[in-house]
Protein backbone atom coordinates (compact mmCIF):
# COMPACT_ATOMS: atom_id res chain seq x y z
CA UNK A 1 0.00 0.00 0.00
CA UNK A 2 1.02 3.27 -1.00
CA UNK A 3 1.59 5.69 2.46
CA UNK A 4 0.25 9.13 2.71
CA UNK A 5 3.04 11.67 3.81
CA UNK A 6 2.78 13.23 7.21
CA UNK A 7 1.92 16.80 5.53
CA UNK A 8 -0.83 15.07 4.09
CA UNK A 9 -2.14 13.65 7.11
CA UNK A 10 -1.93 16.49 8.57
CA UNK A 11 -3.75 18.69 6.01
CA UNK A 12 -6.72 15.85 6.10
CA UNK A 13 -6.88 16.05 9.64
CA UNK A 14 -7.67 19.74 9.94
CA UNK A 15 -10.50 19.16 6.86
CA UNK A 16 -11.88 16.52 8.94
CA UNK A 17 -11.67 18.74 12.28
CA UNK A 18 -13.33 22.10 10.16
CA UNK A 19 -15.94 19.29 8.79
CA UNK A 20 -16.83 18.56 12.73
CA UNK A 21 -18.22 21.88 12.45
CA UNK A 22 -19.60 22.18 8.84
CA UNK A 23 -21.44 18.92 8.86
CA UNK A 24 -23.54 19.18 12.20
CA UNK A 25 -24.17 23.27 10.87
CA UNK A 26 -26.27 21.78 8.03
CA UNK A 27 -28.29 19.93 10.79
CA UNK A 28 -29.11 22.64 12.95
CA UNK A 29 -32.33 23.41 11.65
CA UNK A 30 -33.91 19.65 12.48
CA UNK A 31 -35.36 18.89 16.07
CA UNK A 32 -32.57 17.08 18.27
CA UNK A 33 -30.50 16.01 15.17
CA UNK A 34 -27.00 15.94 16.76
CA UNK A 35 -28.26 13.36 19.16
CA UNK A 36 -30.49 11.29 16.45
CA UNK A 37 -28.32 11.19 13.68
CA UNK A 38 -24.69 12.07 15.34
CA UNK A 39 -23.48 14.21 12.43
CA UNK A 40 -20.05 14.87 14.03
CA UNK A 41 -18.67 11.23 14.04
CA UNK A 42 -19.09 11.00 10.74
CA UNK A 43 -15.59 13.16 10.29
CA UNK A 44 -13.84 11.50 13.14
CA UNK A 45 -14.75 8.05 11.99
CA UNK A 46 -12.95 9.14 8.76
CA UNK A 47 -9.90 10.80 9.74
CA UNK A 48 -9.03 7.72 12.00
CA UNK A 49 -9.99 5.62 9.18
CA UNK A 50 -7.79 6.94 6.29
CA UNK A 51 -4.76 8.49 8.52
CA UNK A 52 -4.27 6.73 11.60
CA UNK A 53 -4.91 6.51 15.53
CA UNK A 54 -2.97 9.74 16.23
CA UNK A 55 -4.75 11.62 14.17
CA UNK A 56 -8.28 10.20 14.93
CA UNK A 57 -7.51 11.26 17.86
CA UNK A 58 -6.67 14.87 17.45
CA UNK A 59 -9.63 15.20 15.45
CA UNK A 60 -11.88 13.50 18.34
CA UNK A 61 -10.38 16.20 20.49
CA UNK A 62 -10.02 19.18 18.34
CA UNK A 63 -13.54 18.57 16.27
CA UNK A 64 -16.18 19.04 18.93
CA UNK A 65 -13.88 22.09 20.85
CA UNK A 66 -13.39 24.29 18.25
CA UNK A 67 -17.37 23.30 16.65
CA UNK A 68 -18.57 24.18 20.44
CA UNK A 69 -16.07 27.27 20.74
CA UNK A 70 -17.26 29.37 17.34
CA UNK A 71 -21.01 27.62 16.99
CA UNK A 72 -21.79 26.67 21.06
CA UNK A 73 -22.86 23.49 19.86
CA UNK A 74 -22.09 21.35 21.87
CA UNK A 75 -23.04 23.47 24.65
CA UNK A 76 -19.84 23.48 27.30
CA UNK A 77 -21.51 21.21 29.67
CA UNK A 78 -21.78 17.79 27.83
CA UNK A 79 -18.46 18.94 25.30
CA UNK A 80 -16.19 17.16 28.11
CA UNK A 81 -17.90 13.72 27.83
CA UNK A 82 -18.34 14.48 23.98
CA UNK A 83 -15.00 14.30 23.08
CA UNK A 84 -14.05 11.61 25.30
CA UNK A 85 -16.47 10.14 23.05
CA UNK A 86 -15.38 10.82 19.36
CA UNK A 87 -11.82 10.75 20.64
CA UNK A 88 -12.56 7.19 21.27
CA UNK A 89 -13.85 6.58 17.76
CA UNK A 90 -10.63 8.10 15.81
CA UNK A 91 -8.64 6.20 18.13
CA UNK A 92 -10.48 2.67 17.97
CA UNK A 93 -11.42 3.15 14.26
CA UNK A 94 -7.58 3.99 13.17
CA UNK A 95 -6.04 1.10 15.41
CA UNK A 96 -8.34 -1.36 14.14
CA UNK A 97 -7.46 -0.34 10.34
CA UNK A 98 -4.23 -1.01 11.46
CA UNK A 99 -4.57 -4.85 12.90
CA UNK A 100 -7.47 -5.94 10.81
CA UNK A 101 -6.31 -6.96 7.35
CA UNK A 102 -8.89 -9.29 5.57
CA UNK A 103 -7.83 -7.98 2.26
CA UNK A 104 -10.92 -7.07 1.19
CA UNK A 105 -11.52 -3.17 1.95
CA UNK A 106 -14.79 -3.36 2.80
CA UNK A 107 -14.34 -5.62 5.06
CA UNK A 108 -11.65 -3.91 6.88
CA UNK A 109 -13.78 -0.80 7.03
CA UNK A 110 -16.68 -2.22 8.43
CA UNK A 111 -14.83 -4.45 10.77
CA UNK A 112 -12.99 -1.18 12.58
CA UNK A 113 -16.01 1.12 12.25
CA UNK A 114 -18.37 -1.63 13.82
CA UNK A 115 -15.34 -2.27 16.22
CA UNK A 116 -14.70 1.63 17.00
CA UNK A 117 -18.50 2.58 16.74
CA UNK A 118 -18.63 -0.21 19.64
CA UNK A 119 -15.54 1.49 22.04
CA UNK A 120 -16.51 4.82 22.05
CA UNK A 121 -20.62 4.05 22.85
CA UNK A 122 -19.18 1.65 25.88
CA UNK A 123 -16.07 4.58 27.20
CA UNK A 124 -18.38 7.19 26.49
CA UNK A 125 -21.11 5.49 28.99
CA UNK A 126 -17.98 4.31 31.39
CA UNK A 127 -17.12 8.26 31.47
CA UNK A 128 -20.05 9.80 32.09
CA UNK A 129 -21.39 7.09 34.94
CA UNK A 130 -17.67 7.33 36.28
CA UNK A 131 -16.88 11.09 36.17
CA UNK A 132 -18.96 13.31 34.50
CA UNK A 133 -22.72 12.51 35.70
CA UNK A 134 -21.67 9.86 38.66
CA UNK A 135 -24.43 8.84 40.46
CA UNK A 136 -27.02 10.36 37.82
CA UNK A 137 -26.07 8.01 35.02
CA UNK A 138 -28.01 4.55 34.88
CA UNK A 139 -27.56 1.73 32.32
CA UNK A 140 -31.11 2.85 30.76
CA UNK A 141 -30.08 6.18 30.31
CA UNK A 142 -27.09 4.80 28.47
CA UNK A 143 -28.98 2.69 26.25
CA UNK A 144 -31.32 5.02 25.30
CA UNK A 145 -29.28 7.65 24.50
CA UNK A 146 -26.46 5.64 23.11
CA UNK A 147 -28.11 3.25 21.21
CA UNK A 148 -32.16 3.99 20.89
CA UNK A 149 -32.07 7.68 20.31
CA UNK A 150 -29.01 7.54 17.58
CA UNK A 151 -29.98 4.21 16.08
CA UNK A 152 -30.71 6.39 12.61
CA UNK A 153 -27.54 8.14 13.30
CA UNK A 154 -25.61 4.58 13.54
CA UNK A 155 -27.09 3.65 10.22
CA UNK A 156 -25.92 6.89 8.64
CA UNK A 157 -22.58 5.77 9.62
CA UNK A 158 -22.50 2.49 8.45
CA UNK A 159 -23.88 3.16 5.47
CA UNK A 160 -21.96 6.47 4.57
CA UNK A 161 -18.21 6.03 6.49
CA UNK A 162 -17.50 2.98 4.07
CA UNK A 163 -18.68 4.72 0.87
CA UNK A 164 -17.21 7.83 1.58
CA UNK A 165 -13.25 6.34 2.07
CA UNK A 166 -14.20 3.99 -0.77
CA UNK A 167 -15.53 7.10 -3.04
CA UNK A 168 -12.63 8.61 -1.78
CA UNK A 169 -9.81 6.03 -2.93
CA UNK A 170 -11.22 5.19 -6.61
CA UNK A 171 -11.15 9.19 -7.14
CA UNK A 172 -7.15 8.88 -6.30
CA UNK A 173 -7.76 11.13 -3.30
CA UNK A 174 -6.23 8.74 -0.84
CA UNK A 175 -4.09 5.55 -1.66
CA UNK A 176 -5.70 1.98 -2.25
CA UNK A 177 -5.81 0.24 0.57
CA UNK A 178 -4.98 -3.36 -1.33
CA UNK A 179 -3.73 -1.71 -4.87
CA UNK A 180 -3.95 -4.36 -7.94
CA UNK A 181 -0.64 -5.46 -9.19
CA UNK A 182 -0.67 -4.82 -13.01
CA UNK A 183 1.34 -7.16 -14.87
CA UNK B 1 -24.39 31.19 4.32
CA UNK B 2 -24.12 33.82 1.73
CA UNK B 3 -23.50 36.22 4.38
CA UNK B 4 -20.40 36.36 5.89
CA UNK B 5 -18.90 33.16 7.10
CA UNK B 6 -17.75 32.69 10.74
CA UNK B 7 -14.19 32.21 10.84
CA UNK B 8 -13.73 35.25 7.78
CA UNK B 9 -11.43 37.83 9.09
CA UNK B 10 -12.05 41.56 8.42
CA UNK B 11 -9.24 44.04 8.42
CA UNK B 12 -9.50 46.63 10.54
CA UNK B 13 -7.73 49.45 12.85
CA UNK B 14 -9.66 48.71 16.16
CA UNK B 15 -8.25 48.42 19.45
CA UNK B 16 -8.92 44.36 19.35
CA UNK B 17 -8.07 44.60 15.96
CA UNK B 18 -4.29 45.48 17.02
CA UNK B 19 -4.56 43.92 20.19
CA UNK B 20 -1.76 40.39 20.08
CA UNK B 21 -3.42 37.66 18.96
CA UNK B 22 -1.66 35.47 22.27
CA UNK B 23 -3.78 37.77 24.40
CA UNK B 24 -6.95 37.95 22.50
CA UNK B 25 -6.72 34.17 22.60
CA UNK B 26 -6.46 34.01 26.62
CA UNK B 27 -8.78 36.65 27.14
CA UNK B 28 -11.38 34.35 24.88
CA UNK B 29 -10.57 31.21 27.05
CA UNK B 30 -11.26 33.50 30.03
CA UNK B 31 -13.95 34.71 28.62
CA UNK B 32 -16.09 31.53 28.12
CA UNK B 33 -15.00 30.88 31.78
CA UNK B 34 -17.24 33.76 32.93
CA UNK B 35 -19.93 33.08 30.75
CA UNK B 36 -19.91 29.42 32.53
CA UNK B 37 -19.64 31.25 35.82
CA UNK B 38 -22.67 33.92 35.61
CA UNK B 39 -25.47 32.38 37.42
CA UNK B 40 -27.23 35.91 38.63
CA UNK B 41 -28.89 38.39 36.91
CA UNK B 42 -26.34 40.90 37.91
CA UNK B 43 -23.66 38.44 36.11
CA UNK B 44 -25.47 37.98 33.43
CA UNK B 45 -25.83 41.55 32.57
CA UNK B 46 -22.23 41.95 33.09
CA UNK B 47 -21.37 39.34 30.49
CA UNK B 48 -23.82 41.12 28.17
CA UNK B 49 -22.55 44.49 28.79
CA UNK B 50 -19.03 43.62 28.42
CA UNK B 51 -20.12 41.12 25.11
CA UNK B 52 -21.92 44.54 23.98
CA UNK B 53 -18.63 46.83 24.55
CA UNK B 54 -16.57 44.45 22.64
CA UNK B 55 -18.39 44.92 19.46
CA UNK B 56 -18.90 47.96 19.62
CA UNK B 57 -14.97 48.37 20.71
CA UNK B 58 -14.13 46.28 17.45
CA UNK B 59 -15.60 48.57 15.09
CA UNK B 60 -17.26 45.32 13.32
CA UNK B 61 -20.48 45.95 11.34
CA UNK B 62 -23.37 45.14 13.75
CA UNK B 63 -24.90 42.94 11.23
CA UNK B 64 -21.42 40.97 10.99
CA UNK B 65 -21.03 40.50 14.21
CA UNK B 66 -24.48 38.96 15.14
CA UNK B 67 -24.87 37.44 11.89
CA UNK B 68 -24.12 33.31 13.20
CA UNK B 69 -26.91 34.31 16.03
CA UNK B 70 -29.05 35.46 13.54
CA UNK B 71 -28.87 32.64 11.80
CA UNK B 72 -29.49 30.15 14.56
CA UNK B 73 -32.85 32.09 15.97
CA UNK B 74 -35.04 29.15 15.63
CA UNK B 75 -32.79 26.65 16.75
CA UNK B 76 -32.32 28.89 20.36
CA UNK B 77 -36.53 29.11 20.35
CA UNK B 78 -36.58 25.45 20.11
CA UNK B 79 -33.81 25.04 22.84
CA UNK B 80 -35.80 27.13 25.10
CA UNK B 81 -39.31 25.58 23.94
CA UNK B 82 -37.47 22.23 24.69
CA UNK B 83 -36.43 23.39 28.30
CA UNK B 84 -39.28 24.92 29.51
CA UNK B 85 -41.58 22.28 28.77
CA UNK B 86 -39.57 19.02 29.31
CA UNK B 87 -37.08 19.94 32.08
CA UNK B 88 -39.02 19.51 35.44
CA UNK B 89 -42.54 18.06 35.97
CA UNK B 90 -42.55 19.79 39.75
CA UNK B 91 -44.10 22.63 40.04
CA UNK B 92 -45.34 23.24 36.47
CA UNK B 93 -47.58 25.63 35.80
CA UNK B 94 -49.14 23.96 32.95
CA UNK B 95 -49.21 20.31 32.12
CA UNK B 96 -50.52 17.90 29.93
CA UNK B 97 -49.39 14.38 28.99
CA UNK B 98 -46.03 14.04 29.21
CA UNK B 99 -45.18 17.91 28.67
CA UNK B 100 -44.86 20.50 31.58
CA UNK B 101 -44.67 24.04 31.30
CA UNK B 102 -42.59 24.56 34.46
CA UNK B 103 -40.66 28.09 35.94
CA UNK B 104 -37.55 25.97 36.62
CA UNK B 105 -37.23 24.72 32.78
CA UNK B 106 -38.17 28.28 31.52
CA UNK B 107 -34.98 29.34 33.60
CA UNK B 108 -33.01 26.34 31.84
CA UNK B 109 -33.89 27.30 28.82
CA UNK B 110 -32.63 30.87 29.24
CA UNK B 111 -29.46 29.82 30.88
CA UNK B 112 -28.64 27.82 28.26
CA UNK B 113 -29.74 29.88 25.54
CA UNK B 114 -28.37 32.98 27.03
CA UNK B 115 -24.85 31.04 27.18
CA UNK B 116 -24.76 29.62 23.93
CA UNK B 117 -25.62 33.23 22.77
CA UNK B 118 -22.81 34.68 23.92
CA UNK B 119 -19.97 32.51 23.47
CA UNK B 120 -20.99 32.46 19.77
CA UNK B 121 -21.30 36.05 20.15
CA UNK B 122 -17.12 36.33 21.58
CA UNK B 123 -16.20 33.20 19.32
CA UNK B 124 -17.48 35.82 16.23
CA UNK B 125 -16.12 38.70 17.57
CA UNK B 126 -12.75 36.80 17.86
CA UNK B 127 -12.31 35.12 14.33
CA UNK B 128 -13.50 38.61 12.59
CA UNK B 129 -10.46 40.83 14.33
CA UNK B 130 -7.95 38.06 14.13
CA UNK B 131 -5.99 37.45 11.46
CA UNK B 132 -5.72 33.28 10.33
CA UNK B 133 -1.66 33.31 10.74
CA UNK B 134 -1.66 35.16 13.74
CA UNK B 135 -4.28 32.62 15.18
CA UNK B 136 -1.88 29.87 14.39
CA UNK B 137 1.29 31.65 16.32
CA UNK B 138 -1.21 32.42 19.24
CA UNK B 139 -2.47 28.87 19.23
CA UNK B 140 1.04 27.55 18.65
CA UNK B 141 2.68 29.99 21.70
CA UNK B 142 -0.29 28.38 24.03
CA UNK B 143 0.92 25.03 23.01
CA UNK B 144 4.44 25.03 24.13
CA UNK B 145 3.89 23.89 27.27
CA UNK B 146 2.61 20.42 25.59
CA UNK B 147 6.25 19.66 24.13
CA UNK B 148 7.88 19.10 27.60
CA UNK B 149 5.86 15.80 27.61
CA UNK B 150 6.69 15.18 24.21
CA UNK B 151 3.25 16.08 22.18
CA UNK B 152 3.95 17.70 18.55
CA UNK B 153 3.06 21.15 19.56
CA UNK B 154 3.82 22.91 16.41
CA UNK B 155 1.96 20.13 14.21
CA UNK B 156 -1.11 20.26 16.30
CA UNK B 157 -1.14 24.33 16.35
CA UNK B 158 -0.69 23.86 11.96
CA UNK B 159 -3.96 21.43 12.16
CA UNK B 160 -6.14 23.31 14.57
CA UNK B 161 -4.82 26.56 12.27
CA UNK B 162 -5.48 24.76 8.85
CA UNK B 163 -8.68 23.55 10.27
CA UNK B 164 -9.96 27.60 11.07
CA UNK B 165 -8.54 28.67 7.67
CA UNK B 166 -10.92 25.66 6.08
CA UNK B 167 -13.69 26.60 7.70
CA UNK B 168 -14.85 29.52 5.39
CA UNK B 169 -14.29 27.34 2.34
CA UNK B 170 -15.98 24.63 3.40
CA UNK B 171 -19.67 26.58 4.31
CA UNK B 172 -19.43 27.66 0.76
CA UNK B 173 -19.25 24.10 -0.78
CA UNK B 174 -21.84 23.24 1.68
CA UNK B 175 -23.75 25.97 -0.11
CA UNK B 176 -23.22 25.03 -3.35
CA UNK B 177 -24.02 21.35 -3.35
CA UNK B 178 -27.28 22.20 -1.43
CA UNK B 179 -28.02 24.73 -4.52
CA UNK B 180 -27.51 22.22 -6.49
CA UNK B 181 -29.43 19.48 -4.93
CA UNK B 182 -32.55 22.01 -4.93
CA UNK B 183 -32.26 21.99 -8.56
CA UNK B 184 -32.44 18.75 -8.28
CA UNK B 185 -35.90 18.74 -6.34
CA UNK B 186 -34.57 17.96 -2.84
CA UNK B 187 -36.85 19.36 -0.04
CA UNK B 188 -34.92 21.32 2.46
CA UNK B 189 -37.76 24.00 3.02
CA UNK B 190 -39.71 20.96 3.71
CA UNK B 191 -42.14 21.47 6.79
CA UNK B 192 -41.40 17.10 7.25
CA UNK B 193 -38.74 16.96 9.44
CA UNK B 194 -38.08 13.02 8.27
CA UNK B 195 -37.94 15.10 4.38
CA UNK B 196 -35.45 17.58 5.42
CA UNK B 197 -33.12 14.95 7.01
CA UNK B 198 -33.48 12.43 4.31
CA UNK B 199 -32.28 15.36 2.06
CA UNK B 200 -29.27 16.37 4.25
CA UNK B 201 -28.03 13.00 3.68
CA UNK B 202 -27.30 13.12 -0.14
CA UNK B 203 -24.92 16.30 0.58
CA UNK B 204 -22.64 14.33 3.18
CA UNK B 205 -20.36 12.44 0.10
CA UNK B 206 -20.43 15.03 -2.10
CA UNK B 207 -19.19 17.67 0.37
CA UNK B 208 -16.38 14.92 1.67
CA UNK B 209 -15.34 14.56 -1.83
CA UNK B 210 -14.72 17.75 -2.60
CA UNK B 211 -13.69 18.89 0.78
CA UNK B 212 -10.82 16.26 0.93
CA UNK B 213 -9.81 17.32 -2.80
CA UNK B 214 -9.11 20.64 -1.85
CA UNK B 215 -7.03 18.85 1.13
CA UNK B 216 -5.27 17.13 -1.42
CA UNK B 217 -4.01 19.96 -3.44
CA UNK B 218 -3.02 22.18 -0.05
CA UNK B 219 -1.25 18.96 0.73
CA UNK B 220 0.71 18.62 -2.62
CA UNK B 221 1.14 22.58 -2.78
CA UNK B 222 2.98 22.49 0.42
CA UNK B 223 4.99 19.90 -0.12
CA UNK B 224 6.00 21.37 -3.72
CA UNK B 225 7.32 23.92 -1.59
CA UNK B 226 9.60 22.05 0.84
CA UNK B 227 7.24 21.96 3.57
CA UNK B 228 8.17 18.92 5.73
CA UNK B 229 6.47 18.85 8.59
CA UNK B 230 6.86 22.06 11.85
CA UNK B 231 9.98 20.12 12.97
CA UNK B 232 11.78 21.43 10.10
CA UNK B 233 10.27 25.29 9.51
CA UNK B 234 11.88 28.40 10.61
CA UNK B 235 9.50 30.93 12.26
CA UNK B 236 9.10 34.68 12.92
CA UNK B 237 10.41 35.55 16.58
CA UNK B 238 7.04 36.08 18.84
CA UNK B 239 8.24 39.61 20.66
CA UNK B 240 7.14 40.01 24.04
CA UNK B 241 3.69 41.02 24.99
CA UNK B 242 2.95 44.32 25.05
CA UNK B 243 1.70 46.68 28.67
CA UNK B 244 -1.73 46.39 26.74
CA UNK B 245 -2.76 42.88 26.22
CA UNK B 246 -1.65 42.32 29.70
CA UNK B 247 -4.29 44.77 31.17
CA UNK B 248 -6.57 43.25 28.09
CA UNK B 249 -6.15 39.35 29.99
CA UNK B 250 -5.89 41.58 33.22
CA UNK B 251 -10.10 42.79 33.18
CA UNK B 252 -11.10 39.44 32.06
CA UNK B 253 -9.81 38.01 35.00
CA UNK B 254 -11.48 40.70 37.11
CA UNK B 255 -14.40 39.97 35.29
CA UNK B 256 -14.22 36.68 36.42
CA UNK B 257 -13.38 37.29 39.58
CA UNK B 258 -16.81 38.91 39.65
CA UNK B 259 -18.50 36.42 38.17
CA UNK B 260 -17.32 34.16 41.30
CA UNK B 261 -17.83 36.72 43.93
CA UNK B 262 -21.61 37.20 42.18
Amino acid sequence: MQKMSNVKKSIITAVCIALCYVIPLMFHGIQNAGNIFCPMHIPVFICGLICGWQYGLLCGIAGPALSSALSGMPPVAILPSMMVELAAYGTAAGLMMKLVRTKSTYADLYISLIVAIVCGRVLAGLAKALIFARGSYSMSAWIAGSVVTSWPGTVIQLVFIPTIVFALMKSHLIPERYPKIED
Amino acid sequence: MNERMTGQFIPGNSVLHRLDARAKLICFIVLIAVVILAHSVIGYALVLAFTAALIIISKLPLSTAIGSVKRMFWFFVLIFIMNALFFSSENAIWSWWIISLSKDGMVQGFNVVFRVIVILLMANVFTLVTPPLETTHAIQSLLKPLKLVGLPADEIAMIISVAIQFIPTLLQEADTVKKAQIARGARFESRKLHERAAAMLPLIVPIFLSAFKKADELAMAMEARGYRGEKYRTHRKNGAMALGSYFAIFICCVLCAAEIVL
